[in-house]
């Protein structure tokens, strides 16, 4: 449920109360007492129409409605007061409920919409920018010459500071065995600039990806990269799967872990 | 007075200026607008190739009407296309000749006068009727087979799960492993990134494997131990670059090989030592977006091209020389 629908719900179960108070209290309003005290018993009955009983009952219902009437005015709008409030309340109440068991929202990128701007880099309003590449390991090739890390032209395949590709040596490569190495994000240097995203995703199996970090997003009501996103990539994702992560992106039993 | 209408016309004029910044500000930094990328990576710049370098035309296109190709082989002027569960045969006019219901997703085809089939991890044979001739156990839940190569003795299944390729007699007795690391008969052993993997032989009928790993292409005896390798790794024109390139591969007469590229999308051709002669399809040529197309040759020298992304099957004739 998004928030949109969320609002439309609260909304419609707020009038809904609201329209089912004012019947009631209407029809409260206009029901006229017919009951008669004499000998306990109610003779106001077609049978009796007419009677000395019911002829007597009707001139004594005029003669208190007469007399009643500023009193009948004071309790229509205590009464309307009192419903307005109750009903206010209960849409209240309906909208709190309905907050504790819906979803919050938080913003998330889809990476396969993603186009590698740069922008998440620059216009987060956090510094450095709470978009960080993460790796889909599962996807990855492991490769001596990965896209994501070398430069193209890099002219040794080597961990020398000319040949990454990365602006801030923000990922790390590890040998595994002969001849496969392991690239990991130091998260903590990675601005979110997605040079390395091109990267892989242009000469290898795109396994690098951006997503938004949730332990340093601050979830502004307008994300502003998404304002400035050209791919319309942002989105608002539930809370219990901020995650969009590459490789276990359609199994929704595991989407909510980081890489 | 005289202060007052000056104060009123200072406000105004920043009132002015500060609509004017936020204006602007709302119409240049809106999405879409053309903010300049401080961390460009122009991969564009290495997909360009000179004119000269091009020395094939497109001549046809065939248009499928599938929703998923496969793999496309050429045998007796006829192109044959393995499609979602289904094997198609075309003439070059684009005039389908037959279709053949497998029942199953084929992955990889030989054709020749009998037509071999890899379904994920087994291996069909069927006659030119689709009557089924032999299928062979599975090779494990590892297993991803993605190309085939057969000869008048053995057929050759390249596996990129298990990163061998496997010789097999034609009755499907297994033979030998070829490709697994093996210093004795100077074998590095395959690197298969990604489920590319492709073999052919050659006309004196020796297997030629991609190591797209190593930006490879490795030559071996018939007891598997390896006879000649080429390699060319570099994101020049000339060159394979990225994790696994060349993506498929086809040999034509004269041992000349046609190679077809991931990431940056082109066909080129080599002779039969490695070296560099054209380029057959640019970059430009493919959607922006594309995977390698898979490619045969036809017996006149036409390089035919699957288009994954078009669902096409597009010819290509050499340049006629000036």
């Amino acid at each position: 449920m998004d928030r949109k629908e969320f609002i439309e719900k609260s909304l419609r179960l707020g009038v809904l109360t609201g329209i089912i108070g004012g019947s009631v209290f209407l029809i409260k309003r206009n029901k006229i007492d017919f009951t008669c005290s004499v000998d306990g018993v109610c003779k106001s009955c077609s049978l009796f129409t007419g009677c000395d009983l019911d002829k007597a009952k009707q001139s004594r219902n005029d003669e208190r409605k007469k007399d009643s009437k500023q009193t009948n005015r004071r309790e229509f709008i205590q009464k309307g007061m009192r419903l307005t409030l109750g009903a206010s309340l209960a849409g209240v109440a309906g909208f709190a409920a309905l907050k504790v068991s819906a979803d919050d929202y938080v913003w998330q990128l889809d990476p396969f919409k993603c186009v590698y701007c740069g922008r998440c880099a620059d216009y987060c309003v956090v510094t450095p920018s709470a978009v960080k590449c993460v790796h889909a390991f599962d996807l990855c090739g492991y490769c001596d010459l990965c896209g994501g890390y070398l430069k193209p032209d890099a002219n040794a395949r080597s961990t020398a500071a000319e040949n990454q590709l990365c602006p801030t040596a923000a990922i790390k490569r590890k040998f595994v065995e002969d001849p496969y190495f392991e690239y990991e994000i130091d998260e903590e240097l990675c601005i979110g600039c997605a040079k390395c995203v091109e990267g892989c995703t242009s000469f290898g199996n795109g396994s690098l990806h951006l997503q938004v970090r949730h332990d340093l997003c601050v979830n502004c009501n307008e994300c502003s990269i998404a304002r400035v996103c050209p791919a319309d990539a942002f989105e608002r994702v539930p809370a219990s799967q901020p995650y969009k992560i590459k490789g276990d992106f359609t199994n929704k039993d595991d989407n909510n872990k980081p890489a | 007075m005289k202060h007052r209408k000056l104060i009123n016309t200072i406000l105004i004029v920043m009132a002015i200026g500060i609509v004017i910044i936020v204006a602007r500000d709302f119409v240049v930094n809106r999405s879409g607008k053309n903010i300049e990328n401080p961390y460009a990576f122009d991969v564009s710049e290495y997909a360009k190739v000179d004119s000269s370098e091009i020395i094939y035309q497109e001549e046809k296109v065939l248009q499928l009407k599938v929703d998923e190709p496969k793999g496309i082989d050429f045998y007796n002027e006829a192109i044959y296309v393995i499609a979602d569960s289904s094997l198609l045969k075309l003439n070059q006019q684009g005039q389908l000749l037959q279709e053949i219901q497998l029942g199953d997703e084929p992955t990889a085809i030989d054709a020749g006068p009998q037509v071999w089939l890899a379904f994920k991890n087994q291996i069909v044979c069927i006659d030119e009727n689709g009557k089924e001739l032999q299928r062979w156990p599975d090779f494990g839940p590892r297993s991803v087979v993605t190309s085939l190569a057969v000869s008048p003795e053995y057929v050759y299944v390249a596996d990129a799960g298990n990163r061998l390729v496997y010789q097999f007699s034609r009755d499907g007795k297994l033979i030998r492993e070829i490709g697994a690391k093996d210093e004795q008969k100077a074998v590095p052993g395959f690197i298969i990134p990604s489920p590319y993997f492709d073999v052919d032989l050659n006309e004196e009928g020796y297997l030629w494997a991609v190591d797209p790993g190593r930006h490879s292409l490795e030559n071996f005896n018939a007891d598997g131990s390896l006879r000649t390798s080429w390699t060319i790794s570099s994101v020049k024109t000339e060159g394979f670059s990225g994790c696994c390139n060349p993506a498929h591969m086809a040999i034509m007469s004269e041992d000349k090989f046609v190679t077809s590229e991931k990431g940056i999308v082109r066909v080129k051709i080599y002779d039969q030592h490695g070296e560099y002669l054209g380029v057959v399809a640019t970059a430009n040529q493919f959607n922006e977006v594309s995977h390698a197309p898979d490619v045969c040759v036809s017996d006149d020298g036409k390089v035919i091209l699957l288009d994954f992304d078009r669902k096409q099957v597009r010819l290509f004739n050499p340049k006629e020389s000036d």
